[in-house]
């Protein structure tokens, strides 16, 4: 078992895994039905949500309560692009509405990334609750009465447009936080934002950044959501619990990691989606992500990705909580009479 | 001309003036030590010549231009680094992961070979792929030596650098600061061990309440009476 794990987790067998996941998730629709291929597309869709999410939560450290705003505001962005009078091509609605979704973050961002904590987290909420507001207030949006989209009946339209929104949010995000020095800034902005400027991180420009694109994601999937369902309304576009999904995912997979997200979202989504079929409702599933929410912040800080990965355990989550940190072990390095000198 | 001129530089938080018209030159290549009761201003100086706090007045000039008041940014990009008197560390990277972070707006290209130098010279090769949060209190300090060290800066700001660590590690960050020095580095360190500042500084400030109360050399300050009543608190007869 440990050997086979060693296989995957080696640099060649993460890149074959990925390859020959990439190659199941491109032919599913050929194989996988009508049922399952809507069930990934909401796997997908969770996934780059959840990951927008982790970009300012996890990797940024800011607990985001407002991100279902930016869903809204692409939804709303591309319904109004393609009403009749207006009528864009769906693809070309995307980008604006990733645009204006990420605006909407830099002009709210300025002041409310100044705040900290639980502060910042009350002001996106506000943010969000403003924002249903006003689309429920004025009447380009439909107010509560919402707004219809062109029909388009085909699963596999949907299911390989948030494949490609999914595939291209997690690429960009790997390569800026993983492998670029964006994500070195990014990464000691939300460890200690004080020593990061000590070392010329202009710590600002920084969190609007990460800000603007943990917003874009969820602006274009808001987007293709639409167009998907149809029909929006605050309440199915602008709903609070969709925020608090994209922060229970990412937690669940692992904060601060890219493919925490994805695993976050596809257990909680299939868990969902399993309550659904078998009890008709998902109440009894908000008590489920309750518990595992409780026993991952109590044994598995590190989420369910630290399962299958070797290294260190972070304690982002007892960080993001405000707790007291519990002091780390010190590693087999740090022991007695494994280094030079023991300070 | 001067590396850093501080001039009349002061503070209030509140009704109280933490930095009370604090003045110095620090020359070039020159180890400037900083000492004085707890509360008596130091750090916040620091925090001043950073940018982390604006002072209320005053100016400090960098090789003639004026950085008083801007970001701290700014101010590390133009040469300043500091260490802090409670390590701050990015707590959830490794070891490498600080180094690197510490040079990502400088020499970023080299950074892996750089950050190969900086572990073998602190010795913490060892403990290299480690949550920085996991050291021991002396390799955190260290680590933050380490970090200024990547960004190879003009001018260096210790904060008791060497509170808490092993003697052997201390006299690596020792030698470290007297090669930085002969590359023509210049430091300001806050030290309370008396010992340090004697084996290294070639000048002495002394602040109490905000204020410098005396400056020379080692010698010269040891035998002040006000730097005695200011530490011990009571006058000496």
């Amino acid at each position: 078992m440990s050997r086979a794990l060693a296989l995957v987790t080696s640099r060649g067998g993460r890149a074959a895994s990925l390859a020959l996941l990439l190659l199941v998730l491109v032919s599913f629709p050929g194989w996988g039905g009508d049922y399952w291929t809507r069930i990934l597309t909401g796997v997908t869709m969770w996934a780059a949500l959840a990951l927008s999410w982790n970009v300012i939560g996890g990797y940024g450290g800011y607990i985001s309560f407002g991100h279902v705003a930016f869903f809204g505001i692409g939804a709303y962005t591309t319904a109004l692009l393609m009403k009749p009078g207006t009528g864009w091509n769906f693809f070309a609605t995307l980008p604006v509405a990733g645009i204006v979704a990420a605006a909407v973050a830099v002009i709210v961002g300025w002041p409310v990334l100044k705040l900290r904590g639980a502060y910042f987290a009350i002001a996106t909420w506000a943010l969000a609750e403003a924002v249903a507001q006003i689309a429920n207030g004025v009447g380009f949006t439909g107010g509560s009465s919402g707004m219809s989209l062109p029909i388009n009946a085909s699963t596999s339209f949907f299911y390989y447009a948030m494949l490609v929104a999914c595939v291209l949010s997690f690429g960009v995000c790997y390569v800026l936080l993983e492998r670029s020095r964006f994500g070195y800034r990014l990464k000691a902005v939300r460890d200690h934002e004080v020593a990061a400027g000590s070392f010329g991180i202009n710590t600002t420009a920084v969190k609007l950044q990460a800000f603007a694109l943990s917003a874009v994601i969820p602006g274009v999937l808001g987007g293709i959501f639409a167009y998907w369902i149809t029909f929006i309304n605050p309440a199915s576009v602008l709903d609070g619990s969709l925020t608090d999904q994209m922060v229970v995912m990412a937690l669940v997979g692992g904060l601060g990691r890219i493919s925490g997200a994805a695993v976050g979202a596809a257990v909680l989504y299939l868990i969902n989606q399993q309550f659904l079929a078998s009890f008709g409702d998902t109440t009894s599933y908000i008590a489920v992500v309750g518990a595992l929410v409780a026993l991952i912040v109590l044994f598995r800080p590190d989420g369910l990705v630290s399962l299958f990965a070797r290294g260190n355990q972070t304690r982002l989550v007892w960080q993001l909580l405000g707790r007291a940190i519990p002091r780390a072990r010190p590693s087999a390095a740090q022991r007695p009479g494994k280094t030079k000198e023991h300070a | 001309m001067s590396v850093l001129e501080v001039r009349d530089l002061r503070r209030s938080f509140g009704g109280i003036e933490a930095v009370a018209g604090v003045s110095f030159a620090l020359e070039e290549a020159e180890i400037l030590g900083v000492i004085g009761p707890n509360g008596s201003g130091k750090s916040t100086v620091f925090n001043l010549l950073t940018g982390v706090v604006a002072p209320s007045s005053g100016d400090i000039r960098l090789r003639g231009k004026s950085i008083a008041g801007r970001k701290p940014y700014r101010i590390a990009r133009a040469g300043i680094g500091r260490t802090f008197q409670i390590p701050a560390l990015f707590t959830n990277m490794t070891v490498q992961g600080n180094l690197y972070a510490a040079i990502v707006e400088g020499d970023w290209k080299h950074a892996p070979e750089r950050a190969a130098q900086v572990l073998e010279l602190m010795n913490l090769t060892p403990v290299r792929d480690e949550l920085a949060s996991s050291l021991s209190g002396g390799q955190q300090r260290l680590l933050e030596f380490g970090r200024v060290l990547m960004r190879d800066p003009d001018v260096i700001l210790l904060d008791e650098v060497a509170a808490g660590v092993h003697p052997t590690l201390r006299a690596t960050i020792l030698g470290a600061v007297s090669e930085l020095q002969s590359q023509g580095k210049s430091f300001v360190v806050i030290e309370h061990d008396m010992e340090l500042v004697r084996a290294i500084c070639q000048r002495v400030l002394v602040m109490d309440a905000g204020q410098v109360v005396a400056e020379g050399s080692f010698e010269q300050i040891a035998s002040d009476k006000g730097v005695v009543e200011a530490y011990l608190g009571v006058p000496v007869e």
